[in-house]
């Protein structure tokens, strides 16, 4: 029953997601982001060139539709089309966000984070493009709000980050500070060891005492 | 089957709008229609879809599996939003017809197009769609969005596509169609009768070309008769997705 009931939410999960077309808004903003992302790129785009019309899928396995980018000049066109791909990647979110951390690829298919299937050669050269993006964002900000507005932003931006940075450092040292002092006060398993023998030694004494008595008694009557 | 195509095809007779007129006029009318919107054509189907045609149409290119090298027609293809993508998904060895029968559409579409720099893989030509002038078997892909509508003669224009179409070759036919839902019809009829004229009036100042436009769409066959109309036509697998509740239709077909 249970296995029909998700079918059966499955199918409709999809059905809806067909109709308010989730894969086409998600390539749509996709395709927007990374073109604007090229175009403000302070570095040159040149390594887009050698992936002139060649397409990489990814397959991501939070998503249940294929990611395609297909280079065109100096554009990336996404698309959730499958039928060609010189370079299918299948992967996850996770390992994606490890491969902005400069992880080599074939680190992590060593790991079985990451499976390719095609032009391995064009997948490197996909994390490179990204890798190469740097965007001079207060030059881009100054453009549309001029340059006093920019500085003050800037510098409004940097304080809110270093009073930021400095709340993070301050809990993390409070909280090392508090686990430093709380463990002094922990009973450790010596201490329970120690004070079982101690137990164990009265108990013994008291046996001793008890069975001294008893001849005493048997003495005395 | 009971289109107004096919109730109409002895007198001689077919619909312009929810006008009867003769079917030698329906096309001149059409064209002063497109000849009248085609420079504000692109602003109002944003202001009309909110935008949501940009979803449509991406949702058709996903169906239709294009590769690499594959020759396309993108029919009635106005302001060529098909085109741009099949072009570049198509690439250099790869071929992109934009075809359609207005002038003037084809000139913004042309325009268009090659101030974004698409000039290495498409073709223009002035083509009507019941008498495409394609040798047989030419194509390996067939769009027509937001077009057949506005066809004098559906069948025989959809037989005309099934002829031009490779063996294996598909036809997508993106179109507005019936809501699935009575209240959502309600509420698309308020909005096609009474809001859409009045945004094409403010925008475009042409009312009444997006009164044709409101009318044509309740005169287009069904989903399920438009997949009848393929069917008829030869086409083979025909299904249909519908998109925004059936305000849309996305129908598929295959030439085998």
């Amino acid at each position: 029953m249970d296995a029909f009931a998700n079918k059966v939410v499955n199918k409709m999960s999809t059905k809806l997601g067909e109709q308010l077309m989730l894969k086409q808004a998600l390539a749509l903003a996709l395709e927007k982001i990374i073109n604007k992302a090229l175009s403000l790129n302070i570095n040159d785009n040149n390594k887009l060139k050698p992936l002139n019309e060649k397409c990489v899928t990814i397959i991501l396995d939070e998503l249940a539709f294929p990611l395609s980018f297909s280079v065109y000049q100096q554009q990336i066109l996404v698309t959730s089309l499958a039928e060609h791909s010189d370079c299918t990647i299948i992967t996850s979110l996770k390992t994606l966000k490890e491969l902005q951390k400069n992880q080599q690829l074939t680190e992590l298919i060593k790991q079985d984070k990451l499976d390719i299937t095609g032009d391995i050669k064009l997948a490197q050269q996909f994390v490179n493009v990204a890798q190469n993006l740097s965007i001079d964002w207060q030059s881009e900000l100054a453009k549309h709000i001029g340059d006093f507005a920019t500085y003050k932003l800037t510098r409004l931006g940097k304080n809110l980050a270093n009073k930021f940075n400095f709340f993070k450092n301050q809990v993390q040292a409070d909280s090392g500070e508090y686990l430093v002092h709380e463990q002094k006060l922990v009973v450790t398993k010596d201490k329970i060891n120690e004070f079982n023998q101690q137990v164990k030694l009265v108990n013994e004494q008291a046996e001793q005492l008890i069975l001294r008595l008893a001849v005493i008694e048997k003495k005395l009557s | 089957m009971s289109t107004p195509e096919h109730q109409n095809k002895q007198d001689n007779s077919t619909h312009f709008g929810f006008k009867t007129v003769n079917k030698t006029d329906k096309a001149s009318m059409v064209a002063d229609v497109f000849h009248s919107v085609a420079k504000q054509y692109d602003i109002m189907n944003d202001l009309m879809s909110f935008g949501v045609h940009r979803l449509w149409k991406r949702f058709t290119i996903d169906a239709s599996g294009v590769r690499p090298g594959n020759k396309v027609l993108d029919l009635a293809g106005g302001t060529g939003d098909l085109t741009a993508k099949f072009s570049k998904l198509v690439g250099k060895e790869g071929k992109v017809i934009l075809a359609d029968i207005n002038s003037s559409m084809l000139n913004v579409g042309r325009d268009k197009l090659r101030d974004k720099g698409l000039v290495q893989n498409i073709e223009y030509v002035q083509a009507n769609a019941e008498y495409l002038p394609f040798d047989d078997n030419t194509f390996d892909i067939i769009t027509i969005a937001f077009g057949l509508r506005n066809v004098t003669d559906k069948d025989k224009a959809l037989a005309s596509m099934y002829r031009v179409l490779k063996p294996g070759g598909r036809l997508l036919v993106l179109e507005f169609s019936k809501p699935e839902h009575e209240l959502l019809n309600k509420a698309y009829d308020f909005y096609s009768f009474n809001i859409l004229p009045k945004i094409g009036e403010l925008v475009a100042k042409d009312g009444d070309s997006y009164q044709y436009l409101a009318e044509s769409i309740r005169m287009h066959p069904d989903q399920e008769t438009l997949k009848g109309m393929m069917n008829n036509a030869g086409f083979e697998q025909t299904s249909y997705h519908n998109l925004t509740g059936g305000v849309v239709a996305l129908h598929k077909g295959y030439k085998f």
